[in-house]
């Protein structure tokens, strides 16, 4: 799966640590959803979501599998 | 709240340092009475390493998130089974009756399942993608130890030596931290 994790922090100036401080998570997974090694569960997804005040799908959009 | 991660305030920094001097403290105790050394030598040891561990883990945190009273929580039930084991070291020499001698070798069994319980504890805080790797890393060590005793099972049909099952322990212990390792390697 794609995101635009990385592009969307970097608008708000946000680094990895600020940004997993924001969504209670460790800054491993910042790093492993932006590169793309970790897809995060639907709650970690909607609260990405609801954080930016976008759609899921706006965030994330489907990889080469489909 | 105050996790393993990022730099911590100075009283929690306190606290880190004196759970890491108490299990140094009663690792040194155990290696005392267990090796017949200078017990002053050893503790004193001990609570060096613990405390610079205390300090590492507040200045440089691990990458894992823990909340940091339940990382200290992993200090105090080591510590607790350390002191609980060399309680056991120095009864088990003593002329005891055959259930004083079960309940002697039973008595770091609680300190080992408090430790166990705490960790376990401490890996459910984790956010998801610790908690995947965590769990990948806890089936490496199952898999690993499963094909280590299979294996050694066979080889002492060939005749080598009867195994210690605290060894077995040991390897899956080790195997565990492979498997971390390796898994956080995955995810980096």
């Amino acid at each position: 799966m794609k995101n635009r994790l990385k592009v969307l922090r970097a608008e708000r100036d946000w680094s990895q640590a600020k940004l997993a401080e924001l969504l209670d998570v460790s800054r491993q997974t910042i790093n492993a959803i932006e590169t793309g090694k970790y897809d995060p569960s639907l709650p970690l997804a909607f609260k990405i979501a609801f954080l930016f005040g976008l759609q899921i799908e706006e965030i994330f959009e489907p990889g080469n599998e489909g | 709240m105050n996790t393993t991660e990022g730099r911590v305030p100075d009283a929690e920094l306190r606290k880190n340092i004196f759970a890491g001097g108490l299990m140094g403290a009663a690792y040194g105790l155990l290696i005392g009475v267990g090796t017949d050394r200078s017990l002053m030598l050893t503790v004193i040891t001990g609570i060096l390493f613990g405390i610079a561990i205390g300090f590492r883990f507040s200045v440089r945190p691990p990458k894992m998130r823990y909340p940091m009273y339940m990382a200290r929580r992993i200090a105090y039930t080591a510590s607790f089974f350390l002191l609980s084991s060399t309680i056991y070291s120095y009864l088990i020499d003593l002329d005891l009756s055959r259930l004083q001698i079960v309940l002697t070798t039973l008595l770091p069994t609680v300190g080992w399942a408090a430790l166990v319980i705490s960790i376990g504890m401490a890996i459910a805080n984790l956010d998801e993608l610790q908690r995947r790797i965590q769990t990948e890393a806890i089936a490496i060590a199952f898999g690993g130890t499963a094909i280590f005793v299979g294996s050694y099972a066979l080889l002492q049909f060939a005749g080598f030596a009867q195994i210690n099952v605290g060894v077995v322990v040991l390897i899956m212990s080790l195997m565990w931290l492979v498997g971390k390792l390796w898994t956080m390697w995955r995810y980096r």
